[in-house]
């Protein structure tokens, strides 16, 4: 029976072609999306999952109150891992300190590489269950100077060598001995990018004074602190015990709580609102879903339409079937059958097209997503996916075709009623109201990108190269240095600071007194400490005051304002004022436009500005414009090769860090806008195929027109108007959808983008005039045909 | 076998009633072979249909062999449907997209035959009406007498009971439907199936036992 639906759906594919076509590209565009955005919430949900303590492990996260408003960061102190070791040690199985992920250079022998690794605690690997090529989990980080590589580093190090063993020199500062190789963490882990991991006891050795200050110091917020918790503890039950610990045992006003944030909730879930867990990337997941929902909806919608239209021509194979003795059921299982036929020649289509544009889909959405041709499951997620668009697609054209009345159709009285067409334009409406608001919601993502590309940062990025100051040869030569790169006649100017442009590494001051402060006021400021050319390095613009200068021996107890600061201290003129800090006393001798150093889409932190030799990160060198980058690049490798030959010569142009805030946004545009392409393009195809069926239809009506007078404009404007004013409803719904979805979406963006109308106006014109386009070459094919010919078929 | 009681078909137009069939009552016995005619519009094709169960009579009892069929549940009609009736239509109706064979075969697969049995029950009635070469022709490759041809064996192979034919010969030339009237003497003959058919022809209905006048919805 079965066979004999297939043979029938086969011929009958075979005989339309067109109509095949149709169907076929229409749904596998669609299946190929939805597979496309399936693997990519697969991913995003799976992220992770490669530890095997999934469950278990969380990091410890702290919040702070300031002025009201509770931030949630994950920087704590050294001697809470002690404190919850000794007084929570039934909940936790291990406590493990660790640095932030730095960049570090390591060498073997000559060969020097840039690496970002990280500083952890010996039960690390057995918490994260490193998969070991060489050396031991529990005892690989135990020594202070060993180190374990990653797979990939190690390769890189020594080539194919077993790498155990072996002595390799880290910042130019340690020898350490490797004392394991893990295999590479994936992609999809927030570990994966560790090339590296050392002992955190090697970390404080290294890092100086403060660091051996920080081992008792439960206010030297520098560090970060994973956990894996005991089989059967709930993770909300100990953050609810240990919430306080940190305020039990330390002076800090601003409310220090601790809460566990478990690992299944760092990838999608890593948001926090005023202290609340407020979600994050999950609202991609449910975006993107929708939409691959949402365009695989379009190609069942022109299957459903375009069968639902040819229903004429089934009809009669409907009346005899009835009449030869078939049930309603078993028509409905027939039609069902060869829906399923056709989303199984698309499913396999789709597959390709995923094939072929993973790589193209990785790139785009940063990812490195495989199809798992080996699970069973996947397969068995397939074979789910195809049954479910076979019956989404094909259930209505089945139930439809299915009630005929067989006496009407084979008496030759079948005639499709006036409103018979009235679920096809709904339809119709729906494809094109997705297309419209996909295609806005695109314009105006694009439109927030540019329009914060375009907000001044308050200083110039133009020429600026950033270079980390992480072997211990760097310091010490400013002087000489800077003399030495505006020698080779391509600076403009150096500078150091303890932050980047693009990046604010450091907060304070909640603790600053000045004129006019009310006593419970705690604000938290940006906190950077720079030399006496960082602002004419970045070009920072002076609003009152003047800037750093060599000339005033008292600019040492100097402090610059940016402008946010000033407002919220409440200082109209603040110049000249004194602030409190600590011990220190400071003199505001100027104040400076805001820097956009953290998210372009924010309102700039309020920061404060001193001088400072000592705290460096980073280097700042400014090229001179009209150079080329090449030979300025290479003339300043030259230099830095003499002040730091152990190290290889690294910079970023602070014009590509800027750029990479947008990367979240840029990737959603692109993204989104590909959907957006595929949702109008199957849409479009879906019309082309109505078209030509109503053509097809009112061939005769057409021949009886023209005999009659009609000219070929007026039959043109007939048959395409139907379809303009079904986009043109379409429009109407979609606007208000997408000015409301996008309203909402700005939202998140404290500097956002004006909705324009023109945008809606465009969107709505474009699509008219694809509509019309597509539906006239149909339309001007129907009304040149000879009403001689066209009648005589009759 | 057949009992028509009281039969009446009305279609709604517009405020009033189009009165197809009038109070009819007939009774057709088994074996026989029986010819309704009577003018365009008369009501005997809605009688076939009724007959055929493809419609539902506004009024009045139709009894198949003593069973009261307006009061079957719709799993019994449909398997008299299958298992009794079989329809021949003027435009023979084939399905296009199937050869002769699958044409033949399609009510074997509705009454769930297995495979072997459909196998051997359409060769023989391709055998019976020397269609064998023929099997893997498509409706299309046929002239009208042969699509007739299958459109019976497609009608006689699931061994009905009953054969309603609306006009078999309609689209024929008078030698074909010669031919087709006496393959329809012979299944009566020699099958013992009833046959019913409607006819405008005079010479055709000689064929059977039986005329039934039909004028105005009344049977004369």
């Amino acid at each position: 029976m079965f066979r004999n639906y297939l043979k029938i759906a086969w011929r009958n594919l075979h005989r339309s072609k067109a109509y095949a076509l149709i169907n076929i590209t229409g749904l596998s565009a669609g299946m190929a999306v939805a597979m496309l955005i399936g693997l990519w919430i697969w991913d995003e949900v799976s992220y992770n999952k490669y530890h095997q303590h999934y469950d278990r492990i969380v990091q410890i996260m702290r919040q702070a109150t300031f002025q009201g408003v509770t931030g949630t960061g994950q920087a704590v102190p050294i001697p809470l891992a002690d404190y919850l070791r000794t007084h929570y040690g039934s909940d936790f199985k291990s406590v493990v300190t660790s640095s932030w992920t730095l960049e570090n250079i390591i060498a073997a022998g000559d060969n020097k590489l840039t690496s970002t690794g990280i500083y952890m605690e010996p039960q690390a690997p057995e918490m994260l269950s490193l998969q070991m090529l060489e050396g031991s989990r529990k005892t690989a980080l135990q020594d202070v100077n060993t180190i374990l590589l990653s797979a990939s580093l190690a390769r890189s190090l020594f080539g194919g060598q077993p790498a155990t063993g072996k002595i390799v020199k880290l910042n130019n500062k340690t020898d350490v001995r490797v004392s394991g190789v893990y295999a590479d963490i994936p992609h999809n882990s927030s570990f994966s990018d560790l090339a590296f991991i050392a002992p955190f006891s090697q970390y404080l050795a290294t890092s100086g004074d403060w660091a051996k200050h920080a081992v008792t110091d439960w206010n030297e917020y520098s560090f970060q602190m994973f956990a894996e918790l005991n089989p059967q503890v709930d993770a909300q039950k100990v953050s609810g015990k240990i919430q306080s610990v940190i305020k039990d045992n330390s002076a800090d006003e601003s409310n220090p709580m601790l809460l566990l944030h478990p690992m299944r909730k760092w990838k999608l879930y890593s948001e926090f609102q005023n202290g609340i867990n407020t979600g994050g990337d999950i609202r991609f997941v449910w975006l993107f879903g929708l939409i691959g929902v949402f365009v695989l909806l379009l190609g069942c919608i022109n299957f459903m339409n375009l069968s639902t239209a040819r229903a004429a021509r089934r009809a009669r194979e409907v009346g005899i079937r009835k009449a030869i003795g078939s049930a309603k059921e078993q028509l409905v299982g027939q039609f069902l059958s060869e829906s399923l036929l056709v989303v199984a020649i698309g499913f396999c289509i789709a597959l390709l097209l995923t094939m072929l544009f993973l790589p193209w889909f990785n790139n785009v959405a940063d990812k490195q997503i495989a199809l798992p041709w080996g699970s069973v499951s996947f397969w068995l997620l397939c074979a789910g996916f195809m049954l479910v668009t076979g019956v989404l697609a094909g259930s209505y054209p089945a139930f439809y075709l299915s009630a005929f009345q067989p006496v009407k159709v084979l008496k030759g009285t079948f005639r499709a009623g006036r409103f018979a067409a009235m679920p096809r334009k709904v339809l119709v409406i729906v494809q094109f109201a997705v297309s419209v608001i996909l295609i806005i919601g695109t314009v105006i993502i694009f439109q927030q990108i540019q329009y914060t590309k375009h907000r001044a940062i308050g200083y110039s990025r133009d020429g600026l190269i950033t270079i980390p100051m992480n072997t211990p040869d760097l310091f010490g030569h400013y002087d000489a240095l800077q003399k030495d790169l505006q020698a080779t006649g391509m600076v403009e100017n150096m500078a150091e600071s303890s932050s980047p442009t693009t990046q604010l590494f450091s907060r304070g001051g909640e603790n600053m007194k000045w004129r006019g402060k009310r006593e419970e006021e705690k604000i938290l400021f940006g906190n950077i400490a720079c030399t006496h050319d960082f602002g004419a390095t970045i070009g920072w613009q002076i609003l009152a005051g003047r800037d750093f200068s060599r000339e005033y021996a008292t600019d040492s107890s100097a402090m610059i304002l940016n402008a946010s600061a000033a407002t919220v201290m409440g200082l109209k003129d603040p110049v000249g004022e004194k602030i409190q800090w600590g011990k220190h006393q400071y003199t505001v001798i100027g104040v400076v436009k805001d820097l956009l150093m953290e998210s372009p889409f924010a309102t700039a932190m309020p920061t404060v500005f001193r001088l400072n030799y000592d705290w460096a990160n980073v280097i700042t060198v400014k090229i001179k414009p009209g150079r080329d980058n090449r030979a300025a690049l290479d003339k300043i490798a030259a230099v830095f090769k003499k002040y730091n030959p152990g190290s290889p010569f690294n910079y970023k142009f602070n014009d590509q860090e800027y750029g990479k805030k947008f990367m979240a946004e840029e990737r959603i545009g692109k993204l989104a806008g590909c959907f957006a392409i595929l949702a109008i393009l199957i849409s479009c195809l879906g019309i082309f195929g109505l078209a030509s069926f109503t053509a097809e239809q009112r061939i005769k009506e057409i021949g009886v027109r023209k005999v009659l007078g009609a000219t070929v404009l007026s039959i043109w404007a007939l048959l395409s108007g139907d379809f303009l004013k079904l986009v043109f409803i379409a429009f109407l719904l979609a606007a208000p959808a997408a000015y409301y979805g996008m309203q909402h979406w700005l939202q998140q963006y404290e500097y956002r983008t004006p909705i324009h109308w023109w945008i809606f106006m465009a969107t709505g014109g474009a699509a008219l005039g694809i509509t019309l386009t597509v539906v006239s070459y149909q339309a001007i094919k129907a009304a040149v045909i000879n009403p001689v010919k066209s009648l005589r078929t009759e | 076998m057949i009992q028509l009681r009281h039969i009446s078909k009305h279609y709604p137009v517009g405020f009033g009633k189009n009165e197809i069939l009038k109070d009819v009552d007939l009774t057709i016995f088994e074996g026989e072979f029986v010819s309704i005619m009577g003018p365009s519009g008369s009501g005997k094709s809605t009688l076939l249909h009724i007959l055929g169960l493809l419609e539902e009579p506004s009024s009045g009892d139709y009894l198949f062999e003593g069973e009261l069929v307006n009061k079957m549940n719709e799993k019994k009609r449909t398997q008299l449907h299958r298992g009794s009736i079989g329809f021949v239509f003027q435009a023979y109706h084939l399905i296009d997209e199937l050869t002769v064979y699958e044409n033949i075969e399609t009510p074997l697969l509705y009454k769930n035959i297995p495979g072997a049995e459909r196998k051997s029950r359409v060769a023989d009635v391709l055998d019976r009406f020397n269609m064998v070469a023929k099997k893997d022709l498509f409706p299309n490759q046929l002239s009208g007498g042969q699509q007739q041809l299958v459109g019976i064996a497609r009608a006689i192979v699931a061994e009905p009971r009953v054969i309603l034919a609306d006009e078999p010969t309609g689209n024929l030339h008078s030698d074909q439907a010669r031919v087709i009237m006496q393959l329809f003497k012979h299944l009566n003959e020699t099958d013992k199936i009833t046959i019913i058919q409607v006819t405008h022809s005079e010479q055709n209905a000689a064929f059977g036992h039986r005329v039934i006048e039909i004028r105005d919805g009344k049977i004369q």
